[in-house]
């Protein structure tokens, strides 16, 4: 018992170095910058959040509207300056919190655009939010704004490291299923789109390679964060930790998320690497920390409870939401029901095509609608093969056509009622196995409630 | 070497004696290295590069080029046609031009869904061939000698559709019409300038494509960025976006779906003044054509004389793509031929059909409703076509 304790307390109150959470903030300050500053640039502020004019929110969360023209470019210019602070660990605690507010809320905006590394990304700024990265080499530290210190509490550090490593374990965990490992899709089809890849690129036109990619990036996912904590495996599992990321930022359009992943993961290396980083950027000037005086005597903080409980809490919600899909009967990349927030990156191939009718109150008559009236084509994409967001289009469209009037071409007037029916027909295409249909085309989306229950009106996968 | 490792190579070796017994190779007839006695899967197939250079090469050399210069040497007939009609409005002039006429529209079909590159940048298919026509507009134009074609509000008002109207104009005897013509410089006048315009437009697309035929088989958006190859703004994205978006609006639903009334509310009346061709009533054969042109296209066949080369259906084999147990080529190009089959059903032109045979007319759209899925979704993401606009994480 008291070994298990000793090693809890090594993991979490033991003094080690603020070396690797200073350079961590640095880092992870310049990448967040950079990678605003390329989304502001590509304009896609304009393209997702002015352009749309439905948002496909999230549940419990519809109160999430994005602001109106110029205030969004605003908020993501605050977003910049707050990522500038976090660089030089300026007003740390109180950046971090408006960094996360704004990152989170931009996201929770509109489920079209969910990526995983946006959830990490939200996911780290709160837990930086908690530990003191802020406490060396930094603006707070050199204005006395906050204690200089050179140690910190394992935990603060930790924590971090344990966010990653679940990232790559449930990524891992998640590519051991039928489809990944023994039909070697969706990389078997994408891969022989990349015969003119550089060097290699002819070796993708054999099926070996695909089934070669898929097991390595699985036993890669699952055992690299083992590999990253053991100092004897460290330098090896980080260089093809790069490899492999920098493999798949060339192949395919996944934007910062490889380059998010090879600066997160040198936190794992040791307080003289990082020692090392530090003092190269304070050789050429840029952040002196050699200006104040070494402090000796470590603060013992008290871990309050309350934080220590919302860390538990924390990370048990982390084992359970990638494992929620359990709940669920039905294949998972059909109905992708407990899909999201379950780091699952490059897993399935899908494509879908859907057309929805409103129909006449007590008549036989039904209009087909034009997604494209309503939906941006990237919105009307996802929205064809996940369902919680067919039923929210479903519902967007009855509350639309809601109580009012309808003139025909021949002159009829038609009254649409309280609550108008919906169907939709629907084909998904899934890992390129012919499409088929997806769900119930004669069940009336509208009376359907939204939520995490069971949806019976997907249509059971036929292999 | 110690003793365990030794033991552990024994017995793998074992192993695979064993394995060997049942001879193992590639047994995908398809592949090159298709081995007939092999028994057992190796996973070690080997496909014919499918070479995208190739591909391209044969779309622009065999297809696209020679399309584009039979339907421009049309619309230089056209021209001349016109020309002589303008100079002595008679009927036999009549009579060829619009024979010339029906030959250019014909072509056109050809080349309609080719509306990337050079094409989409003038919105050649808007200024073509939008339909229907406002003919208030146009007979204003007419009256008051004020036109300005080059203008986007102007492009329901002219191109191959305003020649529909002006060649067949409703109410006119073919000699009242000789007499309109006769008495009307304007008339004349805005003739040649429609015609004039197909011409100048076409131009310049064939101009470009001598250019943009290099881009455009090597692929140079992309090469020029990254190797995420078929992504947004490739030559493959390009001209399966551009075919899915004219099959989806401008076959099925311009040509059939809106007339039939389909996008007609709830009524769904229908609104046979919208089809393609209304005044001269030569809707069908034009939807034939289109159907054809696409199936030829995508086949990878010549325009010339057929040959088949590499086309699409050849990539969707090369990637193994499949509907429903058979290969998603020949889905695809079994529901063009039942298409077709459809609508060689349609004895007269659809305004007429729409409302005197319309289960036959209904029938057509829904065979020409099961093909969007199939392009649209089946072979989009079996060629790696993405429609993606922002970075996407495979999801």
């Amino acid at each position: 018992m008291t070994g298990i304790n000793k090693w809890i307390t090594h993991l979490t109150k033991n003094q080690v170095s603020i070396y690797p959470l200073v350079v961590f903030r640095i880092i992870f300050g310049i990448l967040m910058f950079f990678s605003t500053l390329r989304f502001i640039l590509k304009g896609w502020v304009h393209d997702l959040y002015e352009v749309p004019t439905y948002f496909f929110t999230y549940y419990g969360f519809d109160w999430v509207s994005p602001l109106s023209n110029p205030f969004m470019y605003v908020l993501f210019l605050l977003l910049l300056i707050t990522c500038i602070f976090i660089i030089f660990g300026l007003l740390y605690r109180a950046n971090t919190v408006l960094f996360f507010i704004i990152f989170t809320y931009i996201e929770l905006i509109d489920k079209t655009n969910y990526l995983n590394h946006y959830y990490f990304i939200s996911l780290i700024s709160l837990l930086l939010i908690l530990i003191p990265a802020n406490s060396y080499f930094s603006l707070d530290a050199y204005f006395g704004i906050c204690k200089r210190k050179k140690t910190i509490q394992a935990w603060q550090i930790n924590i971090i490291k344990l966010q990653i490593g679940l990232v790559y374990f449930f990524a891992g965990i998640s590519k051991l299923n039928y489809h990944w490992l023994i039909e070697a899709q969706p990389l078997i089809n994408w891969l022989k789109h990349q015969s003119d890849f550089p060097v290699i690129g002819k070796l993708f036109l054999y099926d070996f390679t695909a089934y070669l990619f898929s097991w390595v990036s699985a036993i890669f996912d699952i055992f690299i964060f083992f590999l990253l904590i053991d100092k004897r495996s460290r330098w090896i599992s980080y260089f093809v930790a790069f490899v492999f990321h920098i493999m798949t930022a060339i192949m395919f359009p996944i934007g910062v998320f490889p380059y998010v992943m090879i600066a997160s993961t040198l936190i794992f290396f040791n307080d003289n690497f990082h020692k090392k980083i530090i003092d190269f950027i304070s050789k050429y000037g840029l952040l002196n920390s050699s200006k104040s005086i070494e402090e000796k005597n470590n603060y013992q903080t008290k871990t309050n409870s309350v934080l220590k409980f919302f860390l538990i809490g924390f990370f048990t919600l982390q084992l359970f939401l990638p494992l929620r899909f359990m709940l669920y009967p039905g294949k998972l990349f059909w109905t992708e029901q407990g899909y999201r927030f379950s780091w699952r990156v490059m897993l399935i191939e899908k494509a879908g095509y859907s057309q929805f009718y409103i129909h006449e109150p007590k008549m036989d008559r039904k209009m087909l609608i034009q997604n494209r009236d309503y939906l941006t084509p990237q919105q009307e994409k996802m929205m064809s093969t996940q369902p919680d967001m067919i039923l929210q289009y479903a519902h967007f469209l009855s509350k639309t056509f809601k109580d009012s009037c309808l003139v025909e071409s021949n002159g009829e007037i038609i009254k649409m009622g309280r609550n108008p029916k919906i169907t939709a027909d629907i084909t998904v295409s899934l890992f390129n196995k012919g499409s088929r249909k997806f769900i119930d085309s004669e069940k009336n989306l509208s009376e359907i409630k939204r939520g995490f229950g069971n949806k019976e009106w997907i249509l059971d996968y036929e292999d | 070497m110690n003793t365990r490792f030794l033991k552990f190579l024994y017995i793998l070796s074992a192993l695979l004696i064993i394995q060997s017994c049942k001879k193992s190779g590639c047994t995908d007839p398809n592949a090159l290295n298709y081995d007939i006695d092999a028994q057992k899967e190796d996973n070690g197939c080997l496909y014919e590069d499918y070479d995208k250079l190739s591909l391209l090469t044969n779309l622009a050399d065999n297809y696209i080029i020679p399309s584009l210069d039979a339907y421009k040497s049309r619309i230089i007939t056209l021209n001349i046609h016109v020309d002589s009609f303008i100079e002595n409005p008679s009927i036999s002039n009549l009579t060829l031009l619009r024979t010339n006429w029906e030959d250019a529209l014909l072509n056109w079909q050809d080349i309609g869904f080719l509306d990337f590159g050079p094409s989409e940048y003038i919105l050649l298919r808007s200024q073509t061939n939008t339909f229907p026509i406002d003919t208030t507009e146009l007979n204003n134009s007419i009256t008051l000698a004020d036109w300005n074609l080059e203008y986007a509000s102007s492009y329901d008002s002219k191109g191959l559709q305003a020649l529909d109207y002006l060649l067949f104009k409703p109410g006119y005897t073919d000699s009242e019409l000789i007499t309109y013509f006769q008495n009307n410089t304007n008339a004349k006048n805005y003739l040649k300038a429609v015609a004039e315009d197909l011409n100048q437009n076409i131009n310049y697309v064939t101009n470009q494509w001598v250019s943009y035929r290099e881009d455009f088989i090597n692929d140079f958006e992309v090469t020029q960025s990254n190797f995420s190859t078929n992504s947004q703004g490739s030559s493959i994205s390009n001209i399966i976006n551009a075919l899915c978006l004219h099959y989806e609006f401008y076959i099925r639903r311009g040509k059939v779906g809106l007339p039939l009334g389909v996008f007609n509310g709830f009524s769904q009346l229908e609104l046979p003044e919208l089809v393609e061709c209304y005044y001269s009533g030569k809707s069908t054969q034009n939807l034939v054509r289109s159907i054809n042109s696409l199936r030829k296209y995508v086949t990878g066949s010549s325009y010339l004389n057929n040959d088949n080369g590499l086309g699409l259906d050849d990539y969707m084999d090369f990637v193994n793509a499949e509907q429903s147990t058979q290969q998603l080529s020949t889905v695809i190009d079994n529901q063009f031929l039942t298409i077709l089959d459809e609508v060689n059903n349609i004895n007269g032109p659809l305004s007429e059909e729409i409302i005197n045979n319309k289960s036959q007319i209904t029938q057509t759209y829904q065979e020409l409703q099961q093909l969007v899925p199939y392009i649209k979704v089946d072979m989009t993401s079996a060629l790696g076509v993405l429609i993606t606009y922002q970075d996407n994480d495979g999801d």
